[in-house]
């Protein structure tokens, strides 16, 4: 155990998810993620993406299976699910900014109430997070007068104000309109380049390629396959092919 | 808004078919044959009362050439009277006074019982408000909750409140839990209202943060916001700003409900009405000058609602 956690900062073993509607969703799925680590899940729709992806900070409960964060268990129930997430940062596919809060208050709501920081200390860090995702000018906007593409970038600019080890990714660019697609995926690129551990679920197989370290293949609620992303695009395993003949 | 093609011919009409209302209502009273008699009722708004003050001691007076500084030398050595800001003189410059003569007059502004009735309106209103506020918010919180018995106990307490009316509810409030908590009046008319109010709150409150986007919840907690930091700082500054006019809506009806509990001898607006009548024998200018009271109250709390959504529009 202590071995694999050297390096594994992520380990869910043999997670069942059945929602309260009986819809079976994630089955006997299990995956180790290193520390530093980019994965690239893709999958068609209604596969368990999205599942998967929010059991790893609880916002779904698992029915069965066990999955460790940085070597805490999530279903003891001992653990402190806030202290958990303030270390995984998350991404939603509709951002999901609070509208009441300017960007900076966005980013620096969390570490106010959350991490007790000053005001002060908050909002300095949060410009220069902001400067990072290529929005210093935009900073005392409030959310409906931003861009898709600025209103995901305040969003990871937010989740990374909590210092994350981890950072999910649910399709980070689908509900953005394609001439923004680039100035969310660069930012993400370089977060990949900066070391971050990071679980993205997308569509965009360009970047799968390009900054993915393994990309996992999901369907029907399994994890069907997971490969280095060089030779997961030359495999030829049946149900993959099928999809990617599909998106591509 | 698109602007109407005839605006001013409509508004024309508007304003004659409330100038015709209006004559419709003077005609009808002088088919009853009611004499008006509207000179009687601002002395039960407000009245001034001559107030005099007199010399304490035997001397001269001194006025000076404005009129508006009266002195008056004490013949025994005592420190010399010195007035002002009075509105009429009863002596003249160089008078001889004896102690307990007239001096000046001072107008003495009395508050009539209307007033008085208005006051107790709006604190029985701001009271009730503020608890119901509270009650609400809370069961509105326990309605939506994850545990069964806080959500069975706000809906037991919502259909219950909502179910009975609230004649009914002041009477429960002031002769029954009144009698058993040894309640005055006024705490029990206040608890009343702002039990009546806070069901009808706690629903404004429920459908208020459940019309938040559920991702608003969930991105919150994915940044380490316990449940309810959550709900203070992110869920309910969206859902108090969305739940504004419906509020606005139930803090008029309070305002106007709180009539109600004239029924248990609390003076307010409403009763101070029912004893002005008695004592002018002139009930119309009464009750149109309550409604005119009531009007001013209601009014002032939409207009102060309104300004409050346009700051908070802030964001929009
Ligand atoms: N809250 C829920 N309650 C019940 N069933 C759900 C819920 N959320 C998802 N499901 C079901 O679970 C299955 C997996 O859904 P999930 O959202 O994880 O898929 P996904 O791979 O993310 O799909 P997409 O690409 O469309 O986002 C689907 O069949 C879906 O209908
Ligand atoms: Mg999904």
């Amino acid at each position: 155990m202590t071995n694999v956690s050297d390096k594994s900062i992520i380990q869910a073993r043999n997670v069942e998810k059945v929602y309260p509607n009986g819809c079976h969703a994630l089955k006997q799925v299990s995956l180790d993620i290193n520390r530093g680590e980019v994965v690239v899940i893709i999958g068609p729709s209604g596969s368990g993406k999205s599942t998967f992806l929010r059991t790893l900070n609880q916002l779904e409960t698992i029915s069965d299976g066990t999955i460790h964060i940085d070597d805490i268990s999530l279903t003891d129930r001992k653990t402190n699910i806030n202290k958990v997430r303030e270390e995984v940062g998350m991404v939603f596919q509709s951002f999901n900014l609070f509208p009441h809060k300017t960007a900076l208050g966005n980013v620096a709501l969390s570490p106010i109430k959350v991490k007790k920081k000053t005001r002060d200390v908050a909002e300095t860090e949060g410009r220069e997070l902001l400067k990072k995702v290529g929005l210093a000018e935009r900073m005392n906007n409030y959310p409906s007068h931003l861009s898709g593409g600025q209103q995901q970038r305040v969003a990871i600019a937010r989740a990374l104000a909590m210092h994350p080890k981890i950072m999910l990714f649910d399709e980070p660019t689908s509900a953005l309109d394609p001439e923004m697609v680039g100035e969310v995926l660069d930012v993400m690129k370089s977060l990949a380049g900066d070391g971050m551990t990071m679980v993205v679920v997308t569509h965009e197989m360009g970047f799968a390629r390009e900054v993915a370290d393994r990309v996992v293949f999901m369907e029907e609620g399994e994890l069907v396959f997971e490969e280095s992303p060089d030779r997961f695009f030359e495999s030829d395993n049946p149900r993959l092919q099928r999809f990617l003949g599909q998106v591509l | 808004m698109e602007k109407h093609p005839h605006l001013l011919l409509w508004k024309a009409v508007f304003v004659l078919i409330i100038i015709g209302l209006g004559f419709g209502v003077y005609a009808s009273s002088k088919s009853i044959d009611y004499t008006w008699r509207w000179e009687r009722i601002p002395q039960y708004i407000l009245s001034t009362e001559p107030l005099e003050i007199r010399s304490p001691f035997d001397g001269t007076v001194t006025v000076d050439e404005t009129n508006k500084l009266v002195t008056v030398e004490s013949d025994f050595g005592d420190e010399p009277l010195v007035i002002k800001g009075f509105d009429t003189l009863l002596i003249n410059d160089g008078d001889l006074v004896f102690e307990g003569d007239p001096l000046v007059e001072t107008k003495h502004w009395n508050i009539g019982p209307l007033t008085w009735g208005l006051i107790m309106t709006l604190q029985l209103s701001v009271v009730s408000l503020i608890f119901a506020v509270i009650i609400g918010l809370f069961t509105g919180l326990a309605r939506i909750s994850s545990n069964p018995a806080l959500r069975y106990l706000s809906v037991t307490y919502i259909e219950l409140i909502r179910g009975t009316p609230l004649l009914v509810q002041i009477f429960i409030f002031y002769f029954f839990i009144g009698t058993v908590l040894d309640l005055d009046r006024f705490t029990a008319g206040v608890a009343a209202l702002s039990v009546f109010t806070g069901a009808y709150i706690a629903e404004i409150v429920r459908s208020g943060i459940q019309s938040i986007h559920p991702g608003q919840m969930e991105a919150a907690r994915s940044l380490g916001m316990n449940y309810v930091q959550a709900m203070v700082n992110v869920i309910l500054p969206q859902a108090f700003k969305r739940t504004l006019p419906p509020m606005a809506g139930q803090f008029i009806n309070l305002i106007k409900d709180s009539s109600l509990v004239s029924v248990i001898s609390i003076t307010d607006l409403t009763k101070a009405g029912r004893e002005v009548v008695s004592s002018t024998f002139a009930p119309f200018e009464v009750w149109f000058a309550v409604a005119l009271m009531y009007l001013i109250l209601t009014g002032a709390l939409s207009w102060a609602i309104q300004r409050l959504e346009k700051r908070l529009s802030a964001s929009d």
